[in-house]
């Protein structure tokens, strides 16, 4: 049997599919040969909770994965298989190396930097960070769509209508690209789209990987298809047939990761492949009014120009579904947000039934709501998925401590670093005196190694206080210590015992500070990580990759630390997230805050130069140019999707947070304003409701 | 249309009446041009709802400063709502030529090779790098540039003209020339080819080409855009793809540009462009147009507009804002120079039109000429800059007392001698505000957050601790008898904070008593208070971790409770964060001095000059302002300062011109010489160029504004006006140039004095 269930957001599909995987694993069917497919991982989350729950028992071999994780295990897998033919040099006897985003932006930045210093990339203004995201964001295009390289440059060209210095461009990216891959499969280095390439290309044509599909899987669920890539839907298809039974699932609003090469239309027709088609439309989560909202702007998108035609006569009326606030300053609108969700609470509303939502999330705007509402006493948390390492303390510190083991004499961390390293080290340590010690660092020993306690006059020794001039002997001695293995050590391997050795120990920063400790375990992690891809077989002086770690760091190439926010999105606790990330997390809530409805971004695409979103999908016209009436309905359609996302995740209220001046000062005038204004006009009020 | 005749005169309701098509509006001062222009813009957005209700169409306002921005959003909003019943703030937006361009390149950045989350240099950031690529090159150019330099420099100052002056000059020079090459939208690479082999005396757009090219690869490795280049691209968007111009065009049928004297080359081709030379209003005073040196702003755009016959010309005249004295001085300016400026080149420095007082029974009558008094200082005294400061500050303090309800200003020519004034008030503490360069909001704002900042990059310095005390918490809880008090609490802590060395027995005492380190016997309230300081300096200290625009934001929130205020940290914290990003390796020292630039307030803040409707002259408190800044704006009473021959020139050969420096041949201007080169290289007629007639070029048209700049200073007051002048300063060190009246004075003294 192949179902097709289709129906927007709210009406109960998933857990449908979930309750259906349960039937099947108590009808006797074993869990390995269950694929659960979904888009994205994030969407796999409510089939991993059901199979871990006690009265599921013997669930535990559920696959639940994504399009590339099974790319990825095949290859793996079966290596020795296809290397060789899918062009990998001297691949015998080397494994493959799955690069993360960030190693593979690393090794593109060497194609990318030289083609800049050419002066190839000139006509256009993208930083370099963005210059090579979007280089690696073509072939990743390539991939998912199957198109060969130069396909891709074709196409963009051929849509291109302005200037001719683009043309060219595009030509550098080419070159750029095959440079890359090139030396991907030289050194056996598999980036995102390769890895794609080399499944779809090879794997999947090869008869003993296709015996083993068809051996071990006999079931499939596959979520949210219309997120799917091209490849992804083909797959799919090209393997219903065998399956003894097959669930796919279409949210028929969504289509949110169109701008990563979904295809929703590619997926709607999979239902032609099914036997039974079941649609559902009534929502098991908005209240009236709603739903009368949600038809509002349903109606007002479909009359794609909010032209003159008027909208249906609502009952309850859609104004009663949504507060909003009009204040002329950016902070000004974040409080009033605030204010009302402090009301909420207070009036018994559970914290996770209410997120804030914005089209884009800085880390300035983050800390003023989270600021806000934790000095409220309001649990909250945010979307995170990297952040800087800069901008964590505990990573900076041990960075810095790093530095101090192995930098040469005049490139030495600034002593505001060494400072706030060791107030993040040495246990009550304050900023005073943290800035007191520095100064013992870099004291009379002209730099050579960090001074010592002991050494400097006894007046200052008194003001910094013998306790912490003793953790400080205690460390430095330790560090010192390290200065003669640097050579022999990974700087993983330095962290590590950074961490076990001297930080994690009574007298420490990190001995009962948990936060630091998990940071400092991601920061082993990222560094191992590094180390593996770029020196699998190390190497003989490590010396100088601890200053590559480093630099690399500081540049924001491997600046991020990743973590898995789970458990912390699922407490009870207010989230925040741009609008996108909260809509792919399938969460729907009470209540929504829409923060900062005025901006452009609501509606914008990632606007990249050297790529195009659109352009690059297998439904898009190779020989058509893309003209502003494109661009325009593009966005316009966007913007339907995500707000008819959004209202249908939302039960009771939905407040609009409104500043005439954005963050940049900059007076704000988005479409998803005008949309509002229409409603409001429509239904009849002109005073700010709150 | 509830609109009424009452309310209008004759020729305002006839503006407002506007239907469609074309029309030109020369509004003399004070002839309610704001008012006007607000009520056409509101009739026009009710049109627009009546016509086609949800639209999105849009009624365009551009003007020339931020300040004109906010005052035309809310008078319309009042007109919409008040008068008209409509959503207020809707149905019409309100530019700057920067916002309109940033609007546009916003919708469509790969249109113009700029990635969606582009950023905008400041001006500040912009001249760091340009200062930064000068001195990179100028090395390698120094001996090709000499031959510019003047064969009079002595020996000994050459050191200093080589390694010092010559670069500054040449800094801004490049700033000119960029922003011109910008404007006329010519690229580096094409610079280059045009100047393959011409003669040496283009070594200076060579150099100038050798900066441009690595100012803007500069920009392109941050993923930036300067103002410039945010406007150029607009335009260039524009003529780029037609489709997204008519959809804009659709957008915004009607265009209404304010101040259109300042219309510059890139405004008119965009306007031009997004009219569809169909419905456009231009409304401005020729007469004012004061931004135009070394910019493509040109009045001559809005007078050959309102020449065009196509156009239908609707002035206004009329105005009730001076006393009769008062506009017969203005206008005898224009007649004067029209008709006998002693320099041919100037007498059609002004467009003919004059200002005609209001009719019997206006709503605005003008002041009456009995009580109207017009000075000029005598000829034949001569003061020095102090001096006049000092007139200028006794005839204040004279004045004020008499006259509480009424407003005064001060106009300078200059900043520096605004600073100078405000000085001396706050000396004899006489109140005043400053309008100079730009608003204090900003400066208190920033310098505040910096005081704080500074403190913390040092926590160690017990100087810097007791700064904070002093200028940032002490205001924020004691009035000024409590602060003046030499022998009060306050400032007896504020000693003990900056005398004790050792700042962590105050804020982290080791046995959590600080009074033992301060060692003074404070009244309860006063203790308390310095705790909660304490407690208030420890908490930024634990924050000193956090990301810059973080920590910015703590202080912020613990010191301000003013919306802008808030707002402006918002802003400076984003602004410093994208610094801190462009420049890993900086610290908080760094940062801080970012800061005091930006409380120096040399950089542009979009959106943030004057919260709400701007400035408006309070009686009873002295404005000291630019003439500059003072446009718009108007005083009961009004003194003109500096009004000689130096910073109001008339073309004369005897003249000295601040864009000539005493270190360069021949008296040349290099700016023009410069810019001369490039519209040479651009027109592909380099043999066209010499040194010389550009330099001369830049004095008429130097002059000119800065007769127009004179007309707008006296059209400033209402009832009293006094013009003082000054001898300069080089004269008292020996030197042969001394300043005189400016010679339009010679004739205005005889205008006051027939006056009787």
């Amino acid at each position: 049997m192949r179902q097709f269930l289709e129906g927007p957001a709210g009406t109960g599909k998933t857990t449908y599919a979930v309750e259906h995987l349960h039937r099947l694993l108590q009808e006797g069917v074993r869990p390995e040969s269950i694929l659960v497919l979904v888009p994205q991982r994030t969407l796999g989350r409510p089939y991993q909770l059901a199979t871990v729950k006690p009265d599921w028992p013997d669930a535990a071999g559920v696959e639940v994965v994504t399009f590339g994780g099974l790319a990825r295990r095949g290859i793996q897998l079966f290596w020795p298989e296809i290397a060789t033919t899918a062009g990998f040099t001297d691949a015998e006897g080397h494994e493959p190396i799955f690069l993360t985003i960030e190693t593979a932006q690393y090794y593109m930045a060497r194609f990318v930097d030289r083609a800049v210093e050419q002066a190839l990339f000139d006509s256009i203004n993208v930083a370099r960070p963005r210059l090579i995201a979007q280089a690696l964001d073509n072939l990743s295009k390539a991939a998912i769509n199957e198109f060969s390289l130069d396909d891709v440059a074709l196409r963009l060209s051929r849509a291109w209508s302005g200037h001719s210095s683009r043309l060219a461009i595009y030509q550098t990216w080419l070159e750029v690209a095959r440079e890359f891959r090139q030396y991907c499969l030289d050194n056996h280095l598999l980036d995102f789209s390769l890895q794609l390439d080399v499944f779809s290309d090879h794997l999947l044509h090869n008869p003993v990987y296709q015996t083993y599909l068809n051996q071990t899987y006999h079931h499939l669920i596959a979520d949210n298809i219309e997120e799917n890539f091209p490849v992804t839907l083909d797959f799919i298809e090209s393997h219903l047939p065998p399956l003894e039974s097959a669930l796919l699932v279409m949210d028929s609003d969504a289509g949110y990761r169109v701008f990563l090469g979904a295809e929703p239309l590619q997926a709607a027709q999979l239902q032609a492949s099914c036997d039974d088609h079941t649609t559902w439309d009534s929502s098991h989560i908005q209240s009236k009014p709603l739903q009368s909202l949600s038809t509002a702007l349903d109606a007002i998108f479909t009359d794609d120009d909010l032209s003159d035609t008027p909208l249906p006569e609502l009952d309850p009326s859609p104004l009663e579904a949504f507060a909003y606030d009009f204040r002329t300053f950016y902070p000004q609108m974040l409080n009033w947000a605030c204010d009302e969700a402090i009301q909420l609470i207070e009036s018994g509303v559970e914290p996770r039934q209410i997120v804030m939502l914005a089209p884009y999330l800085n880390d300035s705007l983050r800390f003023t709501v989270m600021n806000r509402l934790q000095t409220a006493g309001i649990p909250v948390v945010s979307h995170r998925p990297s952040r800087a390492i800069r901008d964590e303390p505990a990573a900076r510190a041990m960075l810095t401590l790093m530095a101090l083991v192995n930098q040469p004499a005049d490139q030495l961390p600034p002593a505001p670093d060494t400072a706030d390293a060791l107030v993040q080290v040495i246990a009550n340590l304050d900023p005073i005196r943290g800035r007191l010690l520095a100064d013992v660092v870099y004291g009379a020993t002209g730099r050579s190694e960090m001074g010592s306690f002991d050494a400097i006059q006894q007046a200052m020794q008194s003001r910094i206080t013998y306790v912490v001039g003793e953790r400080y002997e205690q460390l430095r001695t330790w560090l010192m210590e390290q200065r003669e293995t640097v050579a022999q050590t990974p700087p993983d391997h330095f962290l590590r015992r950074l961490f076990g050795d001297v930080l994690s120990q009574p007298g420490f920063g990190f001995h009962t500070h948990l936060d630091a400790g998990t940071v400092a375990a991601q920061m082993v992690e990222s560094a191992q990580q590094f180390r593996r891809v770029l020196y699998p077989d190390g190497t003989d002086d490590w010396s100088s990759v601890w200053v590559e770690y480093r630099t690399l760091v500081s540049e924001g190439l491997l600046a991020a630390l990743h973590e898995e926010s789970w458990h912390k999105e699922e407490a009870n606790a207010v989230f925040i997230a741009p609008a996108y990330t909260y809509l792919m997390r399938n969460r729907p809530v009470e209540y929504q805050f829409w923060l900062d409805v005025g901006s452009s971004a609501w509606s914008e695409r990632l606007d990249q130069p050297i790529t195009h979103p659109y352009v690059l999908r297998r439904s898009y016209d190779r020989d058509k140019v893309w003209l502003d009436e494109d661009e325009f309905q593009a966005e316009w359609t966007m913007l339907r999707k995500l707000i008819l996302g959004l209202t249908r995740r939302c039960g009771k209220q939905l407040y609009l947070a409104i500043a005439d001046l954005g963050e940049q000062g900059f007076e704000q005038r988005g479409p998803l304003l005008r949309v509002f204004q229409q409603v409001l006009r429509s239904y009849g009020t002109t005073g700010a409701s709150a | 249309m509830n609109d009424t005749p009452f309310k209008f005169r004759a020729s305002q309701f006839d503006i407002i009446s506007y239907s469609r098509g074309l029309m030109g509006v020369a509004a003399v001062p004070g002839s309610g041009k704001t008012f006007t222009l607000s009520h056409l813009a509101a009739a026009l957005v009710q049109k627009l709802s009546n016509r086609r209700a949800g639209r999105d169409q849009e009624v365009l306002i551009v003007t020339f400063a931020n300040a004109a921005v906010n005052s035309f959003k809310s008078r319309i909003a009042a007109i919409l709502e008040q008068e008209r019943g409509l959503l207020p703030y809707t149905g019409y937006r309100v530019r700057t030529l920067h916002g309109l361009a940033h609007d546009i390149v916003r919708e469509r950045p790969t249109l113009v090779g700029l990635a969606e989350d582009f950023r905008i240099v400041d001006d500040r950031v912009a001249y760091a790098i340009r200062r930064d690529t000068v001195t990179a090159h100028y090395s390698e150019w120094r001996e090709r540039l000499r031959w510019i330099l003047s064969d009079e420099v002595e020996e000994r100052y050459e050191k200093v003209v080589i390694n010092k002056d010559l670069p500054e000059l040449l800094i801004d020079l490049v700033d000119r020339f960029i922003s011109r090459a910008k404007e006329m939208q010519i690229t580096p690479e094409e610079l280059l080819i045009a100047l393959e082999n011409q003669d040496a005396v283009f070594d200076l757009s060579r150099f100038a080409t050798a900066v441009y090219q690595d100012y803007q690869r500069s920009l392109a490795y941050r993923g930036a855009v300067d103002f410039q280049d945010l406007v150029r691209l607009a335009l260039t968007a524009l003529q780029t793809d037609t489709q997204y111009l008519e959809r804009l065009q659709d957008r915004w049928p009607y265009i209404l540009e304010d101040e259109a004297q300042d219309s510059s080359l890139l405004q008119e081709k965009m306007l031009w462009l997004l009219t569809g030379g169909k419905n456009w209003v231009r409304v401005g005073d020729p007469n004012q147009a004061i931004n135009t040196t070394f910019t493509s702003a040109n009045p001559q755009f809005l007078r050959n507009f309102l020449a065009n016959p196509d156009v239908k010309d609707r002035p206004l005249n009329t105005s009730g804002r001076s006393s009769r004295k008062i506009i017969r001085l203005a206008n005898e300016l224009i007649r004067w120079t029209t008709d006998q400026h002693p320099v041919m080149e100037l007498r059609s420095a002004f467009y003919p039109q004059d200002i005609l007082p209001t009719e019997p029974g206006d709503i605005q009558a003008n002041p009456p000429d009995t009580t109207s008094t017009l000075y000029i200082y005598p000829f034949d005294r001569r003061l020095n800059p102090d001096d006049e400061l000092k007139v200028v500050l006794s005839s204040l303090q004279k004045w004020l007392p008499e006259n509480p309800d009424k407003t005064v200003a001060v106009l300078v020519p200059e900043n520096s001698r605004g600073f100078q004034l405000t000085q001396l008030l706050q000396e004899v503490g006489l109140p005043y505000e400053e309008l100079l360069r730009s608003t204090t909001e900003t400066r208190a704002t920033a310098g505040l957050l910096r005081s704080a900042l500074l403190y913390l990059s040092n926590p160690r310095s017990s100087p810097l601790l007791a700064a904070v005390y002093r200028d940032v918490w002490v205001p924020m809880y004691f009035d000024g008898e409590e602060i003046e008090d030499a022998e009060g609490p306050i400032n007896q802590i504020q000693k003990a904070l900056h005398r004790h060395k050792q700042p962590e027995d105050f804020i982290w005492p080791v046995g959590g008593d600080w009074t033992l380190a301060l060692d003074l016997e404070l009244p309860d309230d006063y203790h308390e208070n310095l705790d909660r300081f304490i407690a208030l300096i420890r908490r930024w200290l634990s924050a000193l971790s956090l990301p810059i625009d973080q920590l910015l934001l703590t202080i912020g929130q613990d010191l301000f409770t003013d919306p802008t205020d808030i707002a402006l940290t918002y802003k400076i914290a984003v602004l410093m964060r994208s610094i801190a990003q462009a420049n890993p390796t900086w610290r908080l020292p760094d940062l801080a001095e970012e800061l005091r630039q930006i409380s120096e307030n040399q950089r542009k803040f979009i959106g943030f000059d004057d919260a709400e409707t701007g400035y408006a002259p309070k009686p009873g408190i002295i404005t000291v302002s630019t003439m500059h800044a003072a446009k718009g704006l108007e005083w009961d009473r009004v003194y003109l300062m500096a009004v000689n021959n130096y910073s109001f020139p008339s073309a004369l050969d005897y003249e000295e011109y601040l864009g000539e420096k005493r270190f360069i041949r021949d008296n040349l201007n290099l700016d023009a010489e410069v810019l001369a080169q490039l519209d040479a290289l651009i027109n592909k007629h380099p043999d066209d160029y010499e040194p010389g007639p550009a330099s001369q070029q830049a004095r008429i048209d130097y002059a000119a504004e800065r007769l127009r700049l004179l007309y707008v200073g006296i059209t400033r007051a209402k009832s009293d006006l006094s013009i003082t002048w000054n001898v300069g300063r080089y004269w008292e060190r020996g030197g042969s140039f001394v300043k005189q009246p400016a010679v339009p004075l010679y004739h205005l003294r005889e205008i006051i004095n027939g006056d009787g």
